[in-house]
Parts: structure tokens; C-alpha cells; sequence
């Protein structure tokens, strides 16, 4: 473009100077060739503008295509690196952070709900304040180690600081269908102990966990092996073998290492395309030494607990669905109860079972729930000295809840108990608006 | 007592067939009708998720991971579209050929060209994808890539059947000119349709028509009153075709829609299988075009 301005501008110049050509020849002529020489000059300048010019664009278009020919061959390999798993895990880990606070109501008084035990049972009382109530902001890390382990990380953060809830390798590559769990994690004995408290349907965890295991469900630090046979439907067995430290079921001082052990088996089977039935039993045994049992006394002796599980789920489409869920558990304890004030022992044994059995019905974003809850169901058996105690009725707790959840992140729970545990008779009656959010990578739901 | 049950173990065992198939879990039925129309009666597919389930909402089942523990190759569809439970099935299959980086672990989706990739993307948004659209299903050219990366990869695994599966990809090539040919010649070229997900994006670009609007405001996200006011607006303002639902989503929206403004709505299978016509993805290909004239 700027040859052809130059070549007009010479050639218009040249016209109309020759225009002017008249009377003195001579001066004219000198001037002419002056205006020739200037006008050389300035073309030669601009030439040498315009190689630059060139030379920049070409630069800058080899730059482009550069870019073009990177884009391609990058983004396939960043789906394969991240198809599954989200955001490219190489740099960091998957991370989730998942609230979960309530607003908690009771018509007893402050000093009656940390009193509230279950007698028999466990001498530990409610913990829930009256008003809001902050459960935890729970941390949760995952990626690949290598090929061969996966790693996962919980850790609760609440107002009394940050603890490692879980934190467990899994194997990926073991052949035959074995796989190991190693470190500290959520033991696989029936079926609610292994959710996270945010995964519950009800805001609280089963009574019979709360009397056998506490309110956090067993949670230790071992080994854990399990075999997924390729049997025409689904049978998963697995053992483990775990340090003990659950303060109601073992206790950390029972024995020096690690001192006790669970055994489970699932099996599953899809009725029809849209309904699927999980059961199996548990059984989870080792020695015990905890001041749970009452007030003012020390246990030591062995603990086995029993479990049976029963899961049915009929989901037609994405927006109606229906869960019955049920566990059974019997615990049975040997050992000696000492009297740390009155400094007496005497045998304790301790026969005693109980069961949850909670639906929860689905359409579109809400749920509504109902569970029952029962200890002393067909055995209650707490022999002190060749005696048995009587602690007066069956403890048992009705609860009824109801869920809007505006996307799979976010979720606003309102749950009523109508709770009968203390065995004297006296009722409370628990108000729960629960809230449950979760930010950042897209865990799995587990069935 | 423990005799009989030994017994039953090992009868149980035995009855599994013999076989020297290659076994394949599919997680959707339309992965599961490509690898057909390659593997033919070498490979036994199983298919995770069934036609009438919404593959964004589906859950871990025990017997999905009994099919994973089993298999010689995982396929799915990727772009984040099974995130919600192919990573924990993935696990609990206890099986090493279909971890991450085998040869099992079949993404589909690498070997074709994503479109709506989200620049920047967060929940607000709702349930976006931001790998790109993971509907590629209904793409004839992204199909036939997806066609010949299983032939690779079922080459890859059982060698011994490679000519095979090169042959069967060819006669997939011919059937698929073929039926393009007679879909190109439908007139779909400027039609305009509100959908209720965003689906036919892909197929939308082949074929030339366009999705005006969406009945879920944000994907993943329910409609609300004034959403529908809202296309009701635009449905009596501009020329809309017609309104696309499927088997699983947006037939009670779509209805309504057409209910109010006469425009008519059509109810399209969302994957092999959903209706009785789309048997594979060439009879659902055909059911899709036709409905869309």
C-alpha cells in the first residue's frame, strides 16, 4: 500500500512541476533535480520502513500459527489426564470442602441434655447446644499417588481445631480382585458406619451406634484387606485389622498393639433395572478397656459386636426414588466392672442388641424420611455380679425429616426425634434445621 | 454343611461361561452400540447405565461394579459426564486392567473435538461441563472417530482378531456415508428448536439448525414460573420448529409448552434403547432426524 502512495506522490509531483515549466530553464531544471534526489531519498526510507513492516508481520503470523499447532495436540492430552477426575490432578490434589452446621432445639434444659445417657448403655450425654451449632467444615483430599495407590484425606475442621479423621491409602493394581486400605479410616462393618455424617439421611447418627460405637461411628487406624469374587452377583468379603482406640467399643490402654478385628461380607442384586436389594453381615471383636459403661467406673474385659444390614433402593428416573434401610446390632461383652469411687470390682457381662430402620422417599429436589429406633430389642442382658440390672424401659427415638435440596452441592434439612432413650419416661423432643454445602471438586456417590 | 456351600461356590464358579471374548463394560448403551458394530460376537458388552436413566444422575450400584471387576475394558464417555460415579466404581472394581492409564480405560471422548468449552466456569452456572459438551453422542463425525479409536484399541488387546475389527470399522464407514448422505437431504438447515438440555448442540452444528432457547434456565436446574413465562415469550415473538424433550427429561415442560402456543413438541430418545426404534445408534440416528423435520 505504501509503494503505491510514494509512486502517486512521485508521479503527481513530477506532473505538476512539469506543469510549471516556463521562463528560466536553467534554475528550474537544478530545482527539479533537487526534488529528485530528496524524493529518492525518502523512497529509499521508505522501503526500508516497509522490509521492516514485512518482517514484523511475518514474525508475528509464525507466532500464531505456532499457537494454533500447540492448541491441538494439548487439549487431548489434558482430557485424558482429567475426563474422570475433574481438574487436572498432577499439581494438586482433588479438594472439597463441605460445611456442616445446624440449629438444634430441645424441650430440655441445658443441664438435662448433658445428663441425657443412655442407661445400660453409655454414660455419655448430648452434646448438641441449644441454638447454632457448627458440626465442622470438613476438608477432603484426594488423587492418584502413582499408579498402583489412590490417597484420600478427611480432615474435619471444627471450632476446637483441625484433626485427621481419615487418612488411608487404597491399592489399584493388586490383581484377582484383592485390594488393601491402609492407615486411618471408617471401618467397613455395616452400612452406615462407613458414610460420612454429611452422606447420613438423618441429621444424628442410628441409636445402635451411638450406644455401641458413639456418635462418630468406629473410625481407626489399621489395615484393611478385602476380595471382590467373580461370583455372578456382587460378594465383597473383607477383613480388617485395626488398633482399637474406639473409646466405647475398645479403648487405646485394652492392649499394647493392635487388639481388634472385623470380618464382613456384602452382597448385592439388582431385582430389576430399577431396584437393587445390599445386605450382608459384620462381625467386629477385641478386647476392651473404657470408662463409658457409667459413671464413676472402669471396664475391662472383651467386646464382639454383630451386625446385619439390609438395603433396598428403587430409583425409576432422576426424579423419584425410594431408600429402606435397616441395620441390626448385638453386642456382647465379658470382662470386670471396678468402681473407681467405691473401689469394688465385680464381672460385668453385657448381652444386648438393637436396630434402625429409616425410608426415605424422593420427588424431584425434596425427600422426606422417617426412621425408628430401638435398643433392647430382643436381648438385654446386664449381669453385674450374677445379677441382672434392670434400667427400666426400651430405649427408642422416632424421627421424622424433610429435605430440599436446590442442586446435588446444597442441601437444607428440617428433622424432628421424638426421643425416648433415658428409660425413665421422660421425653425429648429434638428440633434439628440442618445445612450441608459443598464446594470444590465433585466427590462420588458411593450407592 | 460346609461341604454343600464349598459346593455351591464352585458350581457357582463353573457356571460362569468359558469365554474368549474380549468383555466390555460400556457405561452408556450408545458406547455400548458402537463397540458392537466393531467387536461384533468377539467382544460381550455390559452397559452400566440403562436407556431410561439420566446418565448425570446415576449412582455406584453393586452390580455396576461387579460388570467393572470383570471387564477387559472400562468405555465411557468422559468429558466429566460419569463423574458422579465411574471414579468410585473405577476403584471398587479391585481391577487393575481398567485403572487409569491401562489400556482398559477407555475415555471416549479423546478422540473427539469438544465444543462449549467454558473459558471460566463455577457452580453458580449450575451443572456446566467444563471439559466442553459432553453430548457427543449424536455426531455422526465424532462417532465415526469414536469408531476408530475402539478398532485401535480392541486391535491393541486382542490382536488376534485384528483384521476383524479393521474390517467391521469399514463397514461401519460405508453404512455411516450411506445414512449421512440421506440425513443430510432432510431439511434441518435454519430450523430453529427450544430444548430442554443441551443435547443437540453437535448435531445442531452438522446439520445446521440452532437450539433458540433451554426449558432448564441453567443446566441441571429445574425450571421456574418465570423461565416459562419467559419462553413463552419467545415462542410467541419468534418462529420455533418445535420443542425437544426426551424419554428422561422435559416431556411434562414440553408438553405444556405446546399446550399453551401450538408449537408442536417432540419427544426424542436420549440414548440406544430408549425407544423401541433407536435399537442401535444408527435406528436412533434415524428416529432423532426424522422427528426433527
Amino acid at each position: 500500500m505504501k509503494q503505491w502512495a510514494v509512486l502517486l506522490f512521485i508521479i503527481l509531483s513530477l506532473s505538476l512541476s512539469s506543469r510549471a515549466y516556463g521562463a528560466d530553464i536553467e534554475s528550474r531544471l537544478k530545482a527539479l533535480e533537487e526534488t529528485l534526489l530528496q524524493q529518492g531519498k525518502t523512497i529509499e526510507e521508505q522501503r526500508k520502513v516497509i522490509i521492516e513492516l514485512k518482517e514484523e508481520l511475518r514474525n508475528t503470523r509464525t507466532e500464531e500459527t505456532a499457537g494454533t499447532e500447540k492448541k491441538p495436540i494439548e487439549e487431548p492430552k489434558a482430557q485424558k489426564a482429567t475426563g474422570l477426575f475433574g481438574a487436572s490432578a498432577l499439581t494438586n490434589p482433588n479438594i472439597s470442602l463441605v460445611l456442616n452446621t445446624f440449629a438444634y432445639s430441645s424441650n430440655l434444659n441445658k443441664k438435662e441434655l448433658e445428663l441425657r445417657n443412655i442407661p445400660g448403655y453409655t454414660a455419655a450425654g448430648i452434646e448438641n447446644r441449644k441454638g447454632f451449632n457448627l458440626d465442622s467444615a470438613e476438608l477432603f483430599l484426594f488423587a492418584p499417588v502413582d499408579p498402583y495407590f489412590n490417597l484420600y484425606a478427611t480432615i474435619p475442621v471444627t471450632e476446637n481445631g483441625a484433626e485427621v479423621e481419615e487418612a488411608y491409602f487404597v491399592t489399584t493394581s493388586l490383581p484377582y480382585g484383592f485390594q488393601v486400605k491402609g492407615g486411618k479410616f471408617k471401618s467397613s462393618f455395616g452400612r452406615i458406619n462407613s458414610q460420612h455424617p454429611h452422606a447420613w439421611d438423618f441429621v444424628d447418627i442410628p441409636l445402635v451406634y451411638k450406644a455401641f460405637s458413639g456418635p462418630e461411628g468406629i473410625t481407626e487406624k489399621g489395615a484393611q484387606l478385602t476380595y471382590l469374587t467373580p461370583l455372578p452377583f456382587y460378594t465383597l468379603l473383607g477383613a480388617e485389622a485395626l488398633q482399637g482406640e474406639n473409646a466405647i467399643l475398645f479403648g487405646p490402654d485394652a492392649k499394647p498393639g493392635p487388639h481388634a478385628y472385623t470380618l464382613f461380607a456384602k452382597a448385592s442384586f439388582d431385582l430389576t433395572d430399577n431396584s437393587t436389594i445390599l445386605f450382608g453381615p459384620s462381625v467386629m471383636a477385641g478386647k476392651t478397656k473404657t470408662d463409658s459403661v457409667t459413671a464413676g467406673a472402669g471396664f475391662r474385659g472383651a467386646s464382639t459386636l454383630y451386625g446385619l444390614e439390609f438395603t433396598y433402593k428403587w430409583k425409576p428416573s432422576k426424579t423419584q426414588s425410594i431408600i429402606v434401610q435397616s441395620e441390626y446390632l448385638y453386642r456382647r461383652q465379658n470382662g470386670d466392672l471396678e468402681n473407681t469411687v467405691a473401689l469394688t470390682t465385680g464381672p460385668l457381662k453385657r448381652a444386648q442388641d438393637g436396630l434402625y430402620l429409616q425410608t426415605v422417599y424422593q420427588l424431584n429436589r425434596w425427600r422426606a424420611g422417617a426412621r425408628y429406633d430401638v435398643l433392647s430389642l430382643f436381648k438385654d442382658d446386664y449381669i453385674l455380679a450374677g445379677a441382672n440390672q434392670d434400667f427400666g424401659k426400651k430405649p427408642w427415638r422416632a424421627s421424622g425429616m424433610l429435605e430440599f435440596n436446590p442442586t446435588e452441592f446444597s442441601r437444607i434439612r428440617l428433622q424432628y426425634n421424638h426421643d425416648k432413650t433415658a428409660r425413665d419416661g421422660k421425653t425429648s423432643q429434638e428440633l434439628f434445621l440442618q445445612f450441608v454445602f459443598g464446594i470444590g471438586a465433585h466427590g462420588a456417590h458411593p450407592f | 454343611m460346609k461341604k454343600i456351600i464349598l459346593l455351591l461356590f464352585i458350581s457357582l464358579y463353573l457356571a460362569a461361561p468359558a469365554f474368549a471374548e474380549v468383555k466390555i463394560a460400556a457405561t452408556l448403551p450408545w458406547i455400548g452400540s458402537i463397540a458392537g458394530e466393531i467387536g461384533k460376537d468377539r467382544i460381550a458388552v455390559t452397559t452400566l447405565i440403562k436407556p431410561n436413566q439420566d446418565p448425570h444422575f446415576a449412582e455406584a450400584k453393586p452390580s455396576m461394579i461387579l460388570a467393572a471387576r470383570k471387564a477387559d475394558i472400562l468405555m465411557y464417555n468422559g468429558l466429566d459426564l460419569e463423574i458422579g460415579y465411574l471414579p468410585r466404581i473405577i476403584e471398587s472394581s479391585n481391577n487393575p486392567k481398567i485403572q487409569p492409564g491401562k489400556r482398559g480405560n477407555l475415555d471416549c471422548s479423546q478422540f473427539i473435538e469438544p465444543i462449549e468449552k467454558p473459558s471460566s466456569v463455577d457452580r453458580s452456572m449450575g451443572d456446566v461441563h467444563p471439559l466442553g459438551n459432553p453430548h457427543y453422542h449424536f455426531s455422526p463425525k465424532n462417532i465415526l472417530k469414536v469408531a476408530e479409536g475402539m478398532a485401535v484399541v480392541f486391535s491393541e488387546i486382542d490382536p488376534g482378531n485384528a483384521a476383524f475389527y479393521r474390517s467391521n470399522l469399514q463397514m461401519f464407514r460405508d453404512r455411516l456415508k450411506k445414512k449421512q448422505r440421506l440425513w443430510s437431504a432432510l431439511p434441518l438447515k435454519g430450523k430453529r428448536y427450544i430444548a430442554y438440555h443441551k443435547l443437540f448442540e453437535y448435531l445442531g452444528r452438522e446439520y445446521g439448525f440452532h437450539i433458540q432457547a433451554y426449558i432448564e434456565p441453567k443446566p441441571g436446574i429445574p425450571p421456574s414460573a418465570g423461565h416459562i413465562e419467559e419462553l413463552l415469550e419467545l415462542l410467541k415473538k419468534t418462529r420455533i420448529d418445535a420443542i425437544l424433550a426426551t424419554t428422561t427429561a422435559g416431556k411434562k415442560e414440553a408438553e405444556s409448552l405446546t399446550q399453551k402456543t401450538g408449537v408442536r413438541s417432540v419427544v426424542l430418545p436420549q440414548d440406544v434403547g430408549a425407544t423401541e426404534t433407536a435399537k442401535d445408534w444408527f435406528g436412533m440416528m434415524d428416529e432423532v432426524l426424522k422427528a426433527l423435520q
